[in-house]
């Protein structure tokens, strides 16, 4: 389904879908982030990048997976923490980052099921907004199989076109979300279809950043897995957590038990985001961590993202989003730093 | 102003008398107006090297991992590296002297003045333009900064664009160096404490929603910790094994061990987390402004630390990171110290 929306009428069909809860992009000093939104009228497409992803939405950076409690010494209760999920929409989703969430639903709904990322997303449509322009300079999706208009993981996709969108769903829930106020659309004219495939082509046009030979990179990687070219590129980290933690396809993570009280015990099973580049990420316990340095973490992400992944999925695990470049605090570029794989020569 | 064919030549002739391993410094980011900290083992490379207002890293973070690599290396190189310092970095070298963490003969210190200028802030620099379009910023004749972006180059005095703990420092010359380049010329530009003051005369209940809103946006990326020179524990409240695992520490050790502070971004465990790192640096943190920096959502973390600062001066008269030789704040004693806090 193919539509025209006026900007007059963005805010009418917001009120439409009041069943819904709805997240968008909301600013917070300089800070931009995806959030419950209470007054969806209120909401502001032109945003750039969020330094946290969507995927906050459907996998939060803590989650509570069961309560346990104990009466006695013999005797643990246990209750799971199913969530219970009102159906949600997040607006204005880019298309790297919808893709982002269909690569996390490989990882979640792929062998097995984690209930507490699929209740969610089962439940959340994405509507998202091309980007004409890019929203950062080191946007780099068209080089990992993505582009500024991708519908991948989308349910509709909107292009601004000036004083309307272009609204077209990609799936049947999709479809249903714009049924439900289509008196507000109206039928696109030729002239427009032909209108939105320039901006589309324009906006791929104006992506800065590219890496060359990705595929190439993707089978040399584990040639190089023994080198001194990790040390070298790893030099400059400081070993944080913002480039996975803002990376929206980054999952990884932690369970531990927070205990509220020990006599009666009582407490809770937690899941946080955890990330390859801390000290304690894979930590045994004897102490041995058999990614002791910098350079064993930094060739972990890449080799995550760009190898194996790629070998277990066939496809990468970067959505070009850029925002471990943008954000990055001593300027470690994963772009540069894939083109260096591709020119090393042991 | 110091001028950078002069670093240049200096990390040139070190390099060249084999004086260092390496020297970190700044150079260029391919693809952006800032910095980047610069690693030149070869003496061709130093021609990377710049001096500009991005240069904002303290790089004496590094000294850390120069020494971890050494104690996993089984024949290291035990020659110093070298390190270009402005005047609040050097302190941060002074710190880890008097705390015995690095050896003086472990690090060759290139200082650098700042003169009567200083490095940029980016959130003050975004007010006036617009990111994207920056192509350089150069320190000017008169202590101004020269921006060039497409449509050309602007002019701006230093105060407006310049780091706000650079407008209250009181040690634009390196403290501790083996090499001055640059004058030292006296300056204050303002009060030392001048945002802290304003920020201290609001109510408490007005600091404590500060508070609340500020770190409850926390991702406890802890980038604000590791990027601090100080912040170098094995052992870290923050990490969930909060416990320096040995193989020869026991079950029991481990069984027994403590967890301060949940993984969770809840505002209590948030709080926490900021509440012992800044008590962890009263006396130590020398002002650099790296967490701040960092931070990824814009925590005013400075006012934390320049808390701690001036209690230190107030209470104790000291400041952190001037005197190598002199015992560290929280490990000495003097008989007239403040008591009243004792009850
Ligand atoms: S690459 Fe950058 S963002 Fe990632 S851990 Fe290293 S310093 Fe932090
Ligand atoms: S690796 Fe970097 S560019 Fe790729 S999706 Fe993650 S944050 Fe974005
Ligand atoms: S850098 Fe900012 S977001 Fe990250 S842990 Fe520190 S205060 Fe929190």
């Amino acid at each position: 389904m193919q539509m025209i929306l006026s900007k007059m009428n963005f805010s009418s069909w917001l009120k439409k879908l009041n069943s819904y809860r709805i997240f968008a992009p909301v600013k917070s000093g300089e800070v931009w982030s995806y959030e419950l939104v209470e007054k969806p009228e209120n909401i502001i497409l032109d945003y750039p990048n969020t330094i946290i992803p969507p995927k906050k939405v459907l996998f939060p950076q803590r989650e509570v997976l069961l309560e346990f409690e104990s009466s006695s010494e013999q005797e643990i209760k246990l209750k799971e923490v199913i969530p219970e999920e009102t159906p949600s929409v997040i607006f204005g989703i880019r298309s790297c980052d919808a893709s982002g969430l269909a690569k996390l639903e490989k990882i979640f709904k792929g062998g097995f099921e984690d209930l507490y990322f699929s209740k969610r997303k089962n439940q959340t449509i994405l509507v998202g907004l091309a980007c004409n322009i890019p929203p950062s300079p080191d946007c780099f999706c068209t080089s990992v199989g993505g582009s500024p208009y991708s519908k991948d993981g989308l349910d509709i996709l909107m292009t601004d076109m000036g004083d309307e969108y272009y609204v077209e769903s990609v799936t049947e829930e999709g479809e249903k979300l714009i049924e439900s106020a289509i008196g507000l659309f109206n039928d696109p004219e030729e002239n427009v279809k032909k209108e939105l495939e320039k901006i589309h082509l324009e906006s791929e046009k104006k992506i800065k950043r590219y890496i060359k030979d990705i595929d190439k990179i993707s089978s040399k990687l584990p040639e190089i897995f023994e080198t001194e070219f990790w040390d070298k590129e790893s030099l400059s980290c400081i070993l944080c957590g913002i480039c996975t933690y803002s990376c929206p396809v980054c999952h990884c993570f932690d369970i531990n038990d927070e205990v509220i009280c020990t006599f009666p015990l009582k407490g809770k099973r937690v899941r946080t985001w955890d990330n390859c580049q801390f000290p304690d990420f894979t930590m045994h316990s004897s102490g041995h961590n058999p990614r002791p340095d910098k350079a064993s973490r930094l060739r972990q992400r890449i080799m995550h993202k760009f190898n194996y992944f790629n070998e277990n999925c066939m496809e990468l695990l970067c959505t070009g989003c850029g925002r471990c470049i943008s954000k990055c605090p001593v300027g470690i570029d994963i772009v540069e730093v894939l083109e260096k794989v591709r020119v090393y020569e042991k | 102003m110091v001028k950078l064919d002069d670093i240049k030549k200096e990390c040139k002739s070190i390099l060249e008398e084999g004086k260092v391993k390496y020297i970190v410094g700044y150079k260029r980011n391919n693809n952006y107006y800032m910095s980047i900290p610069a690693f030149i083992e070869k003496i061709e490379e130093t021609d990377q090297l710049i001096w500009d207002p991005t240069c904002v890293y303290n790089l004496v973070r590094f000294l850390r991992d120069e020494k971890l690599r050494k104690e996993r290396q089984k024949t290291p190189d035990t020659r110093p590296i070298g390190v270009i310092v402005k005047g609040c970095d050097s302190r941060a070298i002074n710190v880890l002297l008097q705390e015995k963490f690095i050896k003086r003969e472990n690090v060759y210190i290139i200082g650098v003045a700042c003169e009567k200028s200083g490095v940029i802030e980016k959130k003050k620099l975004r007010k006036k333009f617009n990111e994207k379009n920056i192509k350089q910023i150069e320190f000017g004749k008169d202590n101004n900064f020269i921006i060039t972006t497409e449509k050309g180059k602007t002019t701006i005095s230093a105060e407006e664009i310049l780091a706000e703990r650079c407008i209250e420092c009181n040690n634009n010359t390196p403290v501790i160096y083996d090499v001055l380049l640059g004058e030292k010329v006296e300056r204050s530009l303002s009060e030392h404490f001048r945002s802290l003051e304003k920020f201290e005369s609001i109510s408490t209940e007005e600091k404590w929603n500060f508070w609340k809103k500020e770190l409850d946006k926390c991702i406890r990326c802890y980038a604000c910790r590791s990027v601090c020179p100080m912040c170098y524990c094995d052992e870290c409240i923050a990490d969930s094994i909060s416990l320096a695992v040995k193989p020869d520490t026991t079950a029991e050790e481990k069984a027994q061990k403590i967890r301060w502070v949940e993984k969770s971004p809840v505002s209590s465990e948030n709080f926490s987390y900021h509440l012992i790192r800044a008590l962890h640096l009263a006396g130590r943190c020398i002002d650099c402004g790296e967490c701040e920096r960092v931070c990824p959502v814009d925590i005013p973390l400075r006012y934390l630390n320049k808390k701690m600062e001036k209690e230190a001066s107030e209470q104790f008269g000291y400041t952190a990171g001037l005197d190598p030789e002199k015992p560290a704040l929280v490990s000495d004693f003097k008989d007239d110290d403040p008591q009243d806090f004792i009850i």
